[in-house]
């Protein structure tokens, strides 16, 4: 297993916005790894400099081991990039499309036939290949997409948020796709503000804000790193300041937050949480509705991280 | 590769409705228009391309109503009528001849009346003067060295034939023609549309395709040399179509040099297509704004060179010559009005090196622009 991506001490700046803070990440050969971050954290400005598509003010971007330049047509021929925005051409057929981008990698005219029919097929576009791009549903576009930026059987492949505006089974389809392609040794980059995905897919995470890595590892260390091991909601009316009081002092709990007839507690790790409250609740013969107990998530470690809420960034 | 990405933007023209209807259509439906406002008029100018002329004199054989018959027979410029003198008078003042000649029966002096000053009448004038030339030097020859004659009589052959052939052409002078000239030359500038929208999918910066295609593991010139030779293809044809529809379906005369008229049809539409993408490649500015600007200069071009107002491009000629060497509609205008007008082809070759050296001039003004490959922002 080598190092496909590395990235070390980068900084964008546009004017007087900082894209990119002295960014330093590395991606191992084999894994997805998952940028995660709200929009404008920069997830976009690192794929582009990773792609020699940007001018970045100081760092170094190595690919494959080499520094990546605008020319490098040889690392760029092992890359497949899946950008945010579909970008395929309007006049062109489903099968033309796919086959015009696989030939600005691949110029064996059999071989070219074999993968755009690999990947139409993969794509779930058998059916559509004389269709064109404007006929298709945004699911269908997106795997067109896709389908264009993996055909020529890249060993390295971005993808910039894949996913935005998809419906929810073609979201799966797509994300059962990546992980496909995982497992026939493609190293995928896949950048998204949807925590839930990254969380399904990616064996490593890295958490971008304002330009900077605010944390990284697998989905349970970047948990790890944070206070919260499980967070609890009871619906209960007519709770007082003191039984807030008593309920934060109770063993683990460090955070209780009430809001509209639901509590939300935050647990410090520990076991048996949930039934230490319930007897507090029951103690008290305080009456409530649902109850239900959540281990942390990506969101959480944002939160805690930054201060912030992943999901209120993103909007 | 070349000839894989060569046919996909062929496809990509081809499908375009839009394209197709600026393209096709419009100059179509424009030159119906023309055809059916003024077809009248340049038929009659067409009919009427001989000079008409009366000869009067009271001698039957005169030398100079030989000439003039000689002139109707063998370079069919001009259409002699024999009359009394008054007769003749009578028809130049109805518009029946243009001029009238008046030869002397005694001394065999010849004069020209004339109603009015124009081309023709130009041209009247210089054939009067020639035959004044040549009577004088014969006579000077009879006088002087009588065995010259002989070699004096091929000299004057030589002079009648160069009078022929420095003459203006067969075809129609109409300045109504020039319209049709422009209208070829507004359908291969049309082409700036797909020059912007080449440049449109090659600037990183400008669309996520475009960005695409950047990062692909091909070379962006590669990519970008068969999507010019598509488009400059395809506007080639569009403009051909123009000509074939002008000359077969409406039956306008537009020359008989069709092969150099396709030539021009060509070297305007890669002029057209390197217009539209320089624009394409300069500034930030929106696809509307460029679109608009590509549009714009296409109309404006096209005025001056007389689609909209005939007179335009001499008028331009007049007041500033060197607009009209480097307006590309004028440019394309004017060589194939060039073809029509003179007998050789200088004049032409001018147009079409102006026009070239304008192609080279934008296309290396593009190159400069686009041959960074990164950006400061996509």
């Amino acid at each position: 297993m080598g190092t496909v991506i590395e990235i070390d001490n980068l900084v964008k700046r546009y004017k007087e916005l900082i894209a990119l803070d002295h960014l330093k990440l590395t991606v191992e050969e084999g894994e997805i790894f998952g940028l995660l971050g709200p929009n404008g954290s920069g997830k976009t400005t690192a794929i582009n400099c990773i792609l020699a598509l940007l001018y970045f003010d100081k760092g170094s971007v190595k690919v494959f081991g080499e520094e990546i330049q605008p020319n490098s047509y040889e690392i760029k021929k092992k890359i497949g990039v899946v950008l945010q925005n579909v970008a395929v051409f309007e006049e062109l057929t489903v099968q033309e499309n796919i086959d015009y981008f696989c030939g600005l990698y691949i110029g064996d005219k059999k071989l070219r036939k074999q993968y755009v029919e690999e990947a139409t097929v993969f794509s779930g576009l058998e059916d559509f290949r004389k269709f064109y791009p404007k006929k298709l549903s945004g699911g269908l576009l997106r795997r067109l997409n896709i389908a264009c930026g993996i055909a020529h059987k890249p060993k390295l492949i971005i993808m910039d948020e894949p996913t935005v505006a998809v419906d929810p089974q073609s979201r799966n389809r797509i994300l059962e796709g990546i992980q496909e392609l995982n497992r026939k040794g493609a190293t995928v980059i896949y950048t998204s503000h949807y925590m839930e995905e990254v969380e399904q897919i990616c064996s490593r995470i890295a958490i971008l804000d304002k330009g900077r890595c605010v944390a990284f590892g697998t989905s349970e260390e970047l948990k790890g790193m944070i206070k919260t091991g499980e967070k609890i909601h009871l619906e209960a009316a007519g709770l007082l300041p003191f039984h807030l009081e008593e309920i934060k002092e109770l063993r683990h709990v460090y955070k209780v937050d009430y809001r509209e007839g639901m509590l939300e507690i935050r647990c410090s790790g520990g076991k048996h949480n949930l039934v230490h409250i319930l007897d507090y609740f029951g103690k008290r013969e305080i009456g409530f509705g649902r109850v239900y107990s959540e281990l942390p998530t990506l969101n959480d470690v944002f939160l805690e991280i930054t201060g912030k809420e992943l999901r209120d960034s993103a909007e | 590769m070349f000839f894989r990405l060569y046919k996909y933007s062929i496809f990509q023209s081809v499908r375009c409705k839009l394209v197709l209807f600026w393209n096709v259509i419009f100059p179509v439906v424009l030159g119906t228009l023309f055809q059916m406002t003024f077809g009248g008029y340049v038929e009659e100018q067409v009919i009427f391309r001989r000079i008409p002329v009366a000869y009067a004199s009271e001698q039957e054989d005169g030398a100079f109503g030989q000439l003039l018959k000689g002139l109707e027979e063998d370079s069919e410029l001009v259409k002699v009528q024999t009359a009394e003198y008054k007769k003749a008078r009578q028809l130049l003042k109805e518009g029946n001849v243009e001029g009238v000649f008046c030869e002397e029966p005694d001394t065999g002096d010849v004069t020209l009346i004339v109603a009015e000053q124009g081309v023709n009448q130009t041209i009247l004038n210089s054939i009067l003067k020639q035959y004044q030339r040549a009577k004088a030097t014969f006579s000077n020859i009879g006088r002087e060295n009588p065995a010259g004659i002989q070699a004096a009589a091929v000299r004057l052959e030589e002079e009648r034939r160069y009078l022929k052939a420095g003459s203006v052409t067969e075809a129609s002078m109409d300045c109504l023609l020039d319209g049709f000239y422009s209208l070829i030359a507004m359908t291969c500038l049309m082409g700036a549309t797909s020059g912007l929208s080449a440049a449109t999918d090659f600037k990183a910066d400008a669309t996520s395709l475009a960005a695409r295609r950047a990062v692909a593991g091909a070379s962006r010139m590669s990519m970008l040399l068969p999507d010019l030779a598509a488009k400059i293809t395809m506007q080639f044809l569009y403009a051909a179509f123009s000509i074939c529809y002008l000359s077969f379906v409406l039956g306008v005369e537009l020359g008989e040099h069709g092969g150099l008229m396709f030539l021009t049809a060509l070297v305007g539409s890669a002029l057209g297509i390197m217009i539209g993408f320089l624009v394409g490649v300069v500034g930030k500015y929106s696809y509307g704004v460029k679109e608009g600007l590509c549009i714009g200069f296409m109309l404006v071009s096209s005025f001056f060179s007389g689609l909209m107002f005939q007179s335009m491009a001499r008028i331009v000629e007049m007041y500033a010559p060197a607009l009209n060497q480097v307006n590309p509609a004028t440019l394309i205008a004017k060589s194939l009005y060039s073809l029509n007008i003179y007998d050789n082809l200088g004049p032409y070759f001018h147009c079409m090196g102006n026009m070239v050296v304008l192609i080279l001039v934008l296309g290396m003004a593009s190159f400069l622009l686009v041959r960074r490959e990164r950006y400061a922002a996509v």
